[in-house]
């Protein structure tokens, strides 16, 4: 899972960016409001971690302008502010969560996992289609009860498969969620990872569409 | 003096001393003035009774014989007849005498004013002599009459005073009463008044207009109010402010340890989470420092104390944060050819020498050079640091010393306090603080005036 990450403070910033990794998320790192602003508008990302004090542009302002140009990502408000007014003022712009400085790693992650899967309409945790059963937060897959090892990419295109409900992903937006800034693609590595999930799975779980991308297979009724 | 501890009883005992002093007075005066026209006028008439029997004794002739003693004492005509006697000699014979007389003569003058004693009563007698001198009238009056019409007199004065006087207390309390209205009220607007409320009196707190000589002590206590306000909000501002700037150190802390507590087998990544974690915890504790400088400033007010060498101040500080200068390229130089006496606390002014010479080398680049002069400008000392950094847009400049205010787009790690700290010393020392563009070196150029 993709997000993006909006902190000026050097430290905190590259704590939350180990930690969210370790985790099993693919963090993009931007430093101040402009970059973030811009960085949300071209998408890419599932979620992101906003601070309010940024340079440049106030987080505030940030989300404001995103959501005045119907950008609908999920935005997490990580800040020092923790003043009933400000925490109002936040959610009042948009913001679909808000967090207060200090925060544990686990449960920030759980919040966003929770954000994105409300961004899909999905209420639980565990995604499951066709014998398929993915746990977002234990980033374990198993497949009729029994476990299945995953590398870290194949469970995200895995999860970003089980996401999108049906609709089909090109290779681009796959490669867009699961690989973050300054890390070398390989033309084919979505090819590879789906062929893996294929033979781990079952074959039939990810349809090709030919042309346009991947889609999981809809279970039947 | 200890008078009574109410204003209303102290102003009430004063009115009435004054009152009843100046009554006083005016009832001796008029007693005086009284006694004397009262005695000029008896003393006219007892001058006017004897030259009357004189005349008449006289146009009596000599030749009848009034030998009788029966015949020598006229008869008394009215109840204050004993109050006056007379007696007529002729030819130094007892001729004819009032019974309250004995027969000897009244007085020993012939003639003119003499107070003497008879039958153990005091008399004033008038002796005259008729033309021929064969016939010496006296005429007496007891002065016992004289002072009972003085006594009446002074009753009559000092009477209605006894009734008047607790009268007048009463009307007198009532009025200081509604004299001090405005004091009562003033007192009571303060005495209802929340326990945390600040917000100064209203100016019709007294009612209509404020009193002039409530004016100053309202003025006063506004004042006092005012200082207070600004103290306690200083103070809950510092507290929020620390405890809002102090998450993201905070927030760092607790990031980079769960980091190093997930990084499982990675023993590079954890080695680096623990050093950042380290590295947080000494910003925090740095963080924690200026803060508590800050609050320290903020509630200290100490004025000017002894004559501190700004140039000495200067060299100790740069010779602290030269290494760190010097190791990073940079190059800092003082200009300080003489000493210059500031009058503050060594301790604040190395403080704030620090923290502008820190700035500038701090957020500015690697071989980068700062300048720090002291020498007196017009009489004044003055402190500058220039430095060959990007500088600050005005914008910037006129947000420094905001709290918290961090110049952005600079990797280093500034609390934004070391501003809010600066000013603060400068306040205390009386110095003016001003920004700008170094026309020298192209960066920010910092510049404190002391008062002279």
């Amino acid at each position: 899972m993709r997000i993006l990450l909006a902190e000026d403070d050097p430290l905190l910033g590259d704590g939350l960016r180990a930690g969210l990794r370790q985790l099993g998320f693919v963090v993009d790192w931007v430093r101040d409001g402009n970059a973030a602003e811009r960085e949300l508008n071209e998408g890419g990302h599932e979620a992101a971690v906003l601070d309010l004090g940024l340079p440049m542009k106030d987080g505030m302002d940030v989300l404001s302008a995103l959501r005045s140009r119907g950008v609908r990502i999920p935005v997490l408000v990580l800040t020092a502010r923790d003043a009933v007014p400000e925490r109002i003022r936040g959610l009042d712009s948009g913001a679909d969560d808000y967090v207060v400085k200090p925060v544990d790693l686990h449960e920030l992650a759980a919040r966003l996992r929770a954000l994105v899967r409300r961004s899909h309409g999905q209420p639980d945790e565990q995604l499951s289609v066709q014998g398929v059963v993915l746990d977002a937060a234990k980033r374990q897959v198993s497949l009729d009860d029994q476990p299945v090892t995953l590398s870290s990419r194949e469970f995200d295109v895995l999860h970003a498969l089980m996401l999108a409900d049906g609709r089909v992903l090109s290779r681009e937006q796959l490669e867009q969620r699961i690989y973050g800034w300054g890390q070398e693609v390989e033309s084919n590595a979505i090819e590879v990872h789906i062929h893996h999930l294929r033979r781990k799975l079952k074959p039939e779980l990810i349809q090709t569409v030919r042309g346009v991308g991947y889609s999981l297979a809809k279970e039947r009724p | 003096m200890t008078g009574p501890r109410s204003l209303q009883g102290r102003l009430l005992a004063l009115v009435l001393a004054t009152v009843s002093v100046v009554w006083l007075a005016a009832s001796a005066l008029s007693w005086w003035e009284a006694r004397h026209e009262l005695d000029e006028l008896l003393d006219g008439h007892l001058a006017q009774a004897a030259s009357l029997l004189v005349v008449q004794r006289a146009g009596h002739g000599s030749h009848e014989d009034d030998d009788d003693d029966e015949r020598v004492e006229a008869p008394m005509l009215h109840r204050y007849g004993p109050k006056a006697a007379f007696q007529i000699w002729h030819e130094g014979r007892l001729s004819l005498r009032s019974s309250n007389t004995p027969a000897e003569p009244m007085a020993q003058t012939r003639s003119g004013f003499e107070t003497v004693t008879m039958n153990g009563e005091r008399w004033r007698v008038f002796a005259t002599r008729g033309a021929k001198r064969d016939i010496q009238v006296y005429v007496g009056e007891q002065l016992e009459s004289r002072d009972s019409i003085l006594q009446g007199m002074l009753r009559g004065l000092l009477g209605p005073m006894l009734i008047a006087l607790p009268l007048m207390a009463l009307l007198l309390w009532w009025a200081v009463r509604r004299g001090l209205v405005p004091l009562h009220r003033i007192g009571l607007a303060i005495a209802q008044r929340e326990p945390r409320a600040l917000q100064p009196i209203a100016a019709d707190a007294a009612g209509e207009n404020m009193p002039s000589e409530l004016a100053p002590l309202v003025d006063a206590l506004n004042g006092l109010f005012e200082r207070i306000a600004t103290m306690l909000d200083s103070e809950r501002r510092f507290t929020a402010d620390a405890a809002h700037e102090l998450r993201t150190p905070i927030a760092a802390i607790r990031a980079q340890a769960q980091v190093a507590q997930g990084a499982g087998g990675d023993e590079q990544g954890r080695q680096r989470a623990l050093a950042a974690t380290l590295a947080a915890c000494d910003r925090a504790t740095r963080l924690v420092e200026q803060l508590l400088t800050l609050a320290r400033l903020e509630s200290s007010a100490d004025g000017p104390g002894d004559a501190v060498d700004l140039s000495h101040v200067a060299r100790e500080v740069l010779a602290e944060l030269a290494p760190a200068a010097l190791s990073r390229g940079q190059s800092i130089e003082l200009e300080a050819d003489v000493a210059v006496p500031v009058r503050g606390s060594a301790t604040l002014l190395s403080v704030l020498v620090r923290n502008l010479a820190d700035n500038a080398l701090r957020y500015s680049p690697d071989g980068a050079r700062v300048v720090v002069t002291v020498g007196l400008s017009q009489g004044r000392p003055l402190l500058t640091v220039d430095d060959s950094g990007r500088g600050l847009s005005d914008e910037q400049q006129q947000r420094l010393g905001e709290r918290f205010f961090r110049v952005l787009g600079t990797a280093a790690t500034g609390s934004g306090l070391g501003w809010s700290i600066v000013r603060r010393i400068a306040a205390v020392h009386r110095a003016e603080v001003t920004t700008g563009r170094s026309a020298a070196l192209g960066g920010l150029s910092v510049r404190v005036v002391f008062a002279a």
